[in-house]
């Protein structure tokens, strides 16, 4: 009877209905797609800058709104990549592993004759600091990408199905840090096992280090995140951004030390160049992550001094607490400019696409 | 409960053309102070109310804004100008397939699909049975998504939208894939939302399917509303209007107007030989359509007249003055359809009218009758027509040589499992 089968079952309670998703539309804008209030007119009046501020800070309130579509849509995408593969969920700790072993093998196996000067324990020294420094970037870089396309990639579903499209770019960043965790973890536990069978790769983490992570992960996807939503929003109204963004990642990567120590320009004759590090919020995030990775007695670099000696300075100068106050000021600045922009943008986003 | 579920004051939508990229940047750039667009008006001054229980069809040709306007009201693009309001859930199916991951199973996809319409995992996993149930893809709901013919999409599309239990389903032009037999049950899910005061949009190309879901029809022409009212009057106006758009482009050199074009003015049931209209009948009434036409230049458009009677979604009985040879002369008259002792039992009909051209081919206007006719039937038969049939007791009949013709006792009968086609092909359990 298919008359009285929807009328049996149990309604939803009120908070699984859709319209409670969103709660301010007395003021009748498309800010919040794809919800009604019972009655309230919607009007062709932009957005106003009230409406705009108060949705901005009601993100968190969206994100728990939607928790259920932020963590399947994540998860869905993971399982896109792995499912049907041989290995299947081996994968993403695989490749962080295989990654390590490559970077330890070259840069400290093969090239370890250049950061000669370094004290026995810290022989490994460039390849982990490369590995944790390509691992942080990584994450970003390729969050960038992903969210310049996220809204153009699906405008199918934006011009169809109404549903809060800022949570296109946050899948990206949200999947790009979930891959940069798995490697996390396959560090750590590399870190923690090798000892085991008496082979000594790196000392591992302290665990007061490690609970930064806590601190570090929200920051850089808050900072992620509002980088990406920028880029996603003008890649609608132009569609050049995409290559300026894959070119531009590639520039702002070598910017940030990820190959390089920043003390080759702090404290080498290259200290009139200090301002990139200055200027670049990266340098911060991946400073900290590796402050908390690597954070056992202060790990040394090799550098030229002003007089062209080769010295060995200690890779961390400043408490990371400095370092993470910055970033998170960049991650706020970065949140608040490009949410709004998305905000105020997303009404023609389906006219555009 | 307001006296509304939908309400469109003045809407109208404009979309940007930009000539080119550079010209999106100056724009940007000047803080719209230098204008790079032209516009386009898709839909403008749009006015309508549909009241909970009530359905509001669209059409209009393509380009009309039948689909602008159904994007505005499930909110995924905003309105330009005007203002509309809603009243409760609004689920939208506007294209077949959206939102669904083609690698991932059907089951996977009620889930994905739900989320995103804002229900919690928890409760679109009490659902899930239900759609399941209702989508009938047997096996298939854990085969991958892309393995879906596009009818297998419209099923698990318009069963995950109806369990969401919309107060407002906007439905944009899909039901066209799907099978008869999903199609019946679609409608019969529309009838049932609409029996417990929700409300359908509707929007299709084929006006029996408007006809038969919606009490109100709107007709946009060139995104401004043309006609609006009772769904039969403005599907006979829209049709009446297609018709002499046809005309117009159809012969390049001399373009005819319409009003040299043929049209059906009016057409009524009467009993047959009286004057007494009449739209309830029992069987065996012997009943006249009189159809009343115009054909100013019958030189041209030679013309003729048929009848079609439907039931649900399949035609029962249709006829024709070509079809009978009966030729229809001078440039305005009735033509009357005699049927005499009518066969059919129990039951609505809808009767149309069409306006065929001399070959019986194209078909100039379509008229639909407003009223239905209603039979009743008193005495005690099934099916929809009244067979003659009389019943005899021969015994004396010899049981024939060869194979029986009936399927019982044919129970390991090898050498006739090679016939399934034919006949009985249809008789399958």
């Amino acid at each position: 009877m298919p008359t009285s089968s929807t009328e049996e079952l149990p309604t939803p309670p009120d908070t699984d209905r859709p319209e409670e998703r969103s709660s301010a539309k007395e003021r009748g804008t498309i800010l919040d797609v794809g919800s009604h209030e019972v009655g309230g007119w919607v009007t062709a009046a932009p957005p106003k800058f009230l409406d705009v501020v108060q949705h901005v800070f009601g993100f968190p309130r969206l994100l728990l709104r939607n928790r259920d579509l932020i963590g399947a849509s994540v998860s869905r995408e993971l399982r896109v990549r792995f499912t049907g593969t041989l290995l299947g969920w081996f994968w993403p700790l695989l490749i962080p592993l295989l990654f390590f072993a490559i970077y330890y093998f070259i840069f400290t196996k093969l090239l370890s004759i250049k950061f000669g000067e370094l004290p026995e324990d810290q022989k490994a020294a460039m390849g982990v600091y490369m590995f944790v420094g390509v691992l942080a970037w990584s994450a970003f870089g390729e969050s960038l990408t992903r969210c310049t396309g996220s809204i153009v990639d699906n405008g199918n579903l934006i011009k169809k199905v109404a549903f809060p499209s800022e949570l296109l770019p946050l899948n990206a960043v949200l999947v790009n840090m979930v891959t940069m965790i798995f490697g996390m973890v396959v560090f750590v536990a590399t870190t923690f096992i090798t000892p085991l069978f008496g082979l000594v790769v790196w000392e591992p983490p302290s665990p007061t280090a490690l609970l930064w992570c806590l601190v570090l992960l929200p920051i850089q996807a808050l900072f992620t995140y509002g980088v990406g939503v920028t880029l996603a929003t003008l890649q609608v109204y132009l569609r050049d951004t995409i290559h300026v963004v894959s070119v531009g990642v590639t520039v702002w990567m070598f910017a940030t030390p990820v190959f390089w120590a920043p003390q080759i320009i702090r404290d080498g004759n290259l200290g009139g160049f200090s301002w990139i590090l200055d200027i670049n919020p990266l340098y911060h995030l991946v400073y900290a992550w590796r402050w908390v990775l690597m954070s056992q007695e202060p790990a040394f670099v090799s550098v030229v001094n002003p007089e062209g000696v080769l010295e060995v300075r200690p890779m961390y100068a400043t408490p990371i607490v400095e370092n993470v106050a910055i970033f998170a000021g960049w991650a706020l600045a970065a949140f608040f400019v490009g949410y709004t922009f998305f905000l105020l943008a997303r009404r023609r986003f389906a006219d555009e696409i | 409960m307001p006296d509304f579920n939908v309400q469109v004051e003045g809407l109208g939508k404009c979309y940007r053309i930009y000539s080119g990229p550079m010209r999106r940047i100056v724009e940007g750039a000047s803080f719209g102070r230098i204008l790079g667009h032209r516009p386009f008006w898709a839909l403008r001054d749009v006015n309508f109310t549909v009241k909970p229980g009530g359905s509001m069809g669209l059409c209009g040709a393509n380009g009309a804004g039948k689909s602008t306007l159904l994007k505005v009201l499930a909110g995924t693009t905003h309105a330009s100008e005007g203002r509309y309001r809603v009243h409760g859930r609004v689920s939208s199916l506007l294209e077949l397939g959206t939102g669904f991951h083609m690698d991932f199973t059907g089951r996977d996809n009620i889930v994905s699909n739900g989320i995103m319409m804002g229900f919690s995992r928890r409760a679109i996993a009490a659902k899930s049975d239900e759609i399941i149930d209702f989508a009938e893809l047997g096996d298939y709901i854990d085969e991958p998504v892309r393995t879906y013919s596009s009818g297998m999409g419209l099923r698990l599309a318009f069963s995950v939208a109806m369990a969401v239990d919309p107060d407002v389903m906007i439905i944009d032009e899909v039901f066209a894939v799907g099978d008869m037999y999903f199609q019946k049950k679609c409608v019969d899910k529309v009838y049932e939302l609409k029996k417990r005061n929700k409300t359908l949009l509707f929007c299709s190309h084929s006006l029996y399917d408007v006809r038969q879901l919606c009490d109100e029809a709107l007709w946009l022409r060139d995104g401004k509303t043309a006609a609006i009212g009772h769904t039969v009057d403005v599907t006979n106006d829209y049709s009446s209007y297609q018709r002499g758009h046809i005309d117009e482009h159809a012969d390049g050199q001399v373009p005819r107007t319409t009003g040299r074009a043929p049209v059906v003015v009016d057409a009524r049931i009467y009993r047959a030989g009286t004057d007494e209209e009449v739209y309830q009948a029992t069987t065996g009434d012997s009943l006249e359509v009189r159809v009343w036409w115009k054909n100013p230049d019958p030189e041209q458009t030679p013309i003729h007249i048929g009848i079609g009677l439907f039931h649900d979604s399949s035609i029962l009985a249709g006829m024709t003055t070509q079809f009978d040879s009966f030729a229809i002369r001078g440039d305005e008259g009735c033509t009357v359809g005699v049927l005499p002792e009518i066969d059919i039992l129990s039951g609505n009909f809808l009767i149309a009218i069409y306006l065929l051209d001399g070959e019986g081919v194209h078909q100039y206007q379509q008229y639909l009758l407003r009223e239905p006719l209603q039979v009743r039937f008193h005495e005690r038969a099934e099916g929809l027509i009244h067979m003659r049939h009389r019943w005899e007791d021969r015994s004396d009949l010899e049981l024939p040589a060869g194979l029986p013709r009936i399927r019982e006792g044919r129970h390991g009968d090898v050498s006739s499992s090679g016939d399934e086609t034919g006949e009985t092909g249809g008789w399958t359990a």
